[in-house]
């Protein structure tokens, strides 16, 4: 998940990476107590790239102007996101833009070191030019260095960009992030440095691990309507029939039998594997009871395949939570589809046959009978 | 690659739930799990499993061993790891999920410089049917024979071994590399070692729409692997999703959430070019599998 611009320039305050004056605005009133001397720069905090491009970055050079500029800019979604706070920072003048990032590279499975000498809004540019240093071993200052080198810098900037590029790589290692970027990384023109923007993913699996870094996605998450589901793709599509399954695996290949039977899916609840059987802590019953609740409260599921393949539980306590599911939910729900293959499997057919619902050990029969159930002529659920 | 049931297993975090239900069903199959480590609960047993409070008590009480398996929650997984290492096991199988990136890059440095093999994490472990089960595949869809898979997911590694089974087609082993983002050994690793298995006559492949590491196998696959390699790819025609650009998306490679329509096609590309048949579904992988060993339907 990325930090707003505004979270990631603190952890650059507090490891020393020198970034603007600047204050976060809640709303366009507070422009008025702005502590800031203009010009000033008004920046749309959304977890998203391309602002610039897309209007979310204004230059104003008085108050009135201000108040006009962030009235806009509250009002602009970038990529589907509105902001609710606006960053107003400092004007800078800058004679060159480097562009700076510190990233873990998932094939290659070691951190990488990524610069450009020509940082800045024009990212075909920034590409053109962009240099990487794969960090093999442990960090080391040379790494940055070689870094520096690759992208041409000379003189006294070898060294403090070097220096900005190892504070990165520390934050980035402490926090356990996916990406620290700086673009641009503002050189005056008497060769300081300045972070102008900044962009920090934190990896989602380390999270719990920095209470810190939580208190800041939380806000990010209050912030952006727009990533609500973001988290499960497979939901809220434009089909009519649902999916329970176990494993990610298994989902994708029951959606990809699905399209390829003629079916649409709606989406697909994933109940994971390697999970624990009944009577645990989290136990499989209750789960699978409340995949089935949320399932059947969507309206548009027409049919539900229940697809579960387990070593664990036997077939028939699967069955027998589906069974007291239909029972004591009030009627309405789609029509469900189960396959199950696994120990105990004529009981569990026994028991789901007693309500009227036909159980497949076949995943090809099965998504057949979804997807012809499902079809605008197939029959409506009976009343059992 | 040390998978007879000679060969001694420990399990790591043997107090964990899912470690106390699986050790009992890997001793079952015949497995030799010669100990557990649960830090605090040593002198105690498991189902005659003794358990100890460290690695090296381990060893040095029931002697060397050959592979662990480990079922600690994903932040210890790494201490976890770095423990097995220093106790000389070399075969180190992590069952857990979430471990974190960086925590996986600090152990492959380590694992690449003592020359250990990492299966995993969020993996299912490994199975040579009918002889040793080293994680936690449901058993029963499993039949010994001479088709080896290689998995990059879990419950569906279990859907293609039911397939196979049911049109008689067996397996040799099993393995299933682990869905998280970091992973151990490579898709190439397995490639390798499966090539040169000698029980191994045919290799089936599954995995999902991924990071783009299928592109490369094929290549690989054409280039090196002798036996025949069919492979099913989950996640072909799921939803697309919009990802974020952002400048270092175009050279670094993160995880892609979700299905890009034209690196899919993109991999479904290079698999036909290397000649590689592709099942359209779990249940055609037989059929594939039977047309390259010349089996008659």
């Amino acid at each position: 998940m990325d930090l707003l611009e505004y979270q990631a320039k603190e952890l650059f305050r507090h490891i020393c990476i020198p970034v603007l004056p600047s204050q976060k605005i809640d709303h366009p009133r507070e422009i008025k107590s702005l502590e800031i001397p203009y010009p000033v720069v008004l920046k749309s905090q959304v977890p998203t790239g391309g602002r610039a491009r897309a209007g979310g970055i204004k230059f104003v050079e008085n108050t009135i102007d201000a108040i006009a500029a962030a009235q806009t800019i509250f009002r602009l979604p970038i990529m589907g996101e509105y902001p609710e706070v606006l960053l107003a920072e400092a004007r800078y003048n800058v004679q060159q833009e480097l562009y700076l990032a510190v990233a873990l590279d998932y094939s290659l499975r070691r951190p990488v070191l990524l610069g450009s000498p020509k940082g800045g809004i024009d990212l075909d540019l920034v590409m053109k030019h962009l240099q990487q240093v794969i960090v093999e071993q442990e960090f080391s200052s040379f790494y940055a260095r070689r870094l520096a080198m690759k992208m041409g810098l000379q003189g006294n900037l070898i060294q403090s960009v070097s220096a900005i590029i190892e504070k990165m790589f520390d934050l980035f290692l402490e926090k356990d992030l996916d990406l620290v970027e700086i673009n641009p990384l503002g050189v005056s023109p008497s060769g300081e440095l300045m972070a102008l923007d900044g962009k920090i993913t934190v990896n989602d699996a380390a999270l719990a691990r920095h209470p810190d870094l939580l208190v800041l996605a939380e806000k990010v998450n209050l912030h952006s309507n727009g990533n609500k589901g973001k988290s499960n793709g497979f939901w809220g599509l434009d089909g009519n029939i649902g999916v329970i399954c176990n494993g990610s695996g298994l989902a994708m290949a029951t959606l990809d039998l699905l399209y390829q039977t003629g079916g649409k899916p709606f989406g697909c609840i994933n109940l994971g594997e390697n999970r624990l059987p009944e009577d645990r802590s989290c136990s499989f019953s209750t789960f699978l009871q409340k995949s089935l609740e949320i399932a059947c409260h969507q309206n548009g599921i027409k049919v539900l395949l229940i697809n579960i393949m387990d070593g664990l539980d036997s077939c028939q306590e699967i069955a027998d939570v589906i069974v007291s599911f239909t029972q004591n939910d009030a009627g309405g729900y789609p029509h469900f589809v189960v396959r199950l293959v696994g120990s105990n499997l004529e009981a569990a057919k026994e028991r789901l046959a007693a309500v009227g619902i036909t159980l497949l050990e076949q995943l090809d029969e099965a998504v057949a009978r979804a997807v012809s159930l499902a079809k605008p002529m197939g029959k409506r659920p009976s009343s059992n | 690659m040390k998978l007879s049931p000679e060969d001694k297993v420990l399990i790591q975090g043997i107090n964990e739930p899912l470690a106390a239900i699986h050790a009992v069903r890997m001793k079952a199959y015949g497995t030799n799990v010669v100990a557990g480590v649960s830090p605090g609960e040593g002198g105690q047993a498991l189902d005659g499993i003794p358990i100890f409070d460290l690695v090296e008590q381990a060893v040095s009480e029931v002697g060397a061993i050959d592979t662990t398996i480990i079922f600690v929650p994903p932040y210890l997984a790494l201490d976890a790891a770095l423990e097995a290492i220093a106790a000389n096991i070399h075969q180190i199988i992590i069952i857990t999920q979430g471990v974190p990136p960086l925590d996986m890059v600090s152990l492959l440095r380590k694992a690449e410089a003592t020359n250990t093999l990492v299966v995993g994490p969020n993996s299912l472990g490994i199975i040579v049917p009918e002889k040793v089960l080293l994680g936690t595949y449901p058993v029963e869809f499993y039949t010994h024979g001479s088709v080896g898979i290689i998995s990059r997911s879990g419950t569906l590694t279990s859907e293609v071994a039911l397939e196979l089974m049911k049109a008689e087609l067996g397996q040799s082993i099993c393995v299933s590399i682990g869905s998280d983002s970091i992973i151990g050994s490579s898709l190439w690793e397995w490639l390798k070692i499966l090539n040169e298995d000698k029980s191994t006559k045919a290799i089936a492949l599954v995995s999902q729409i991924n990071d783009g590491i299928e592109e490369t196998a094929a290549q690989y696959i054409k280039e090196k692997i002798e036996k025949p390699v069919v492979a099913y790819i989950a996640g072909r025609l799921g939803p697309a999703r919009k990802r974020q650009l952002h400048a270092s998306d175009l050279i670094v490679s993160l995880p892609i959430l979700g299905t890009d329509p034209e690196s899919t096609e993109n991999i479904i590309a290079t698999f036909r070019q290397a000649k590689i048949p592709i099942a359209d579904r779990p249940s055609q992988v037989p059929e594939l599998v039977k047309k390259a060993l010349k089996i008659k339907p």
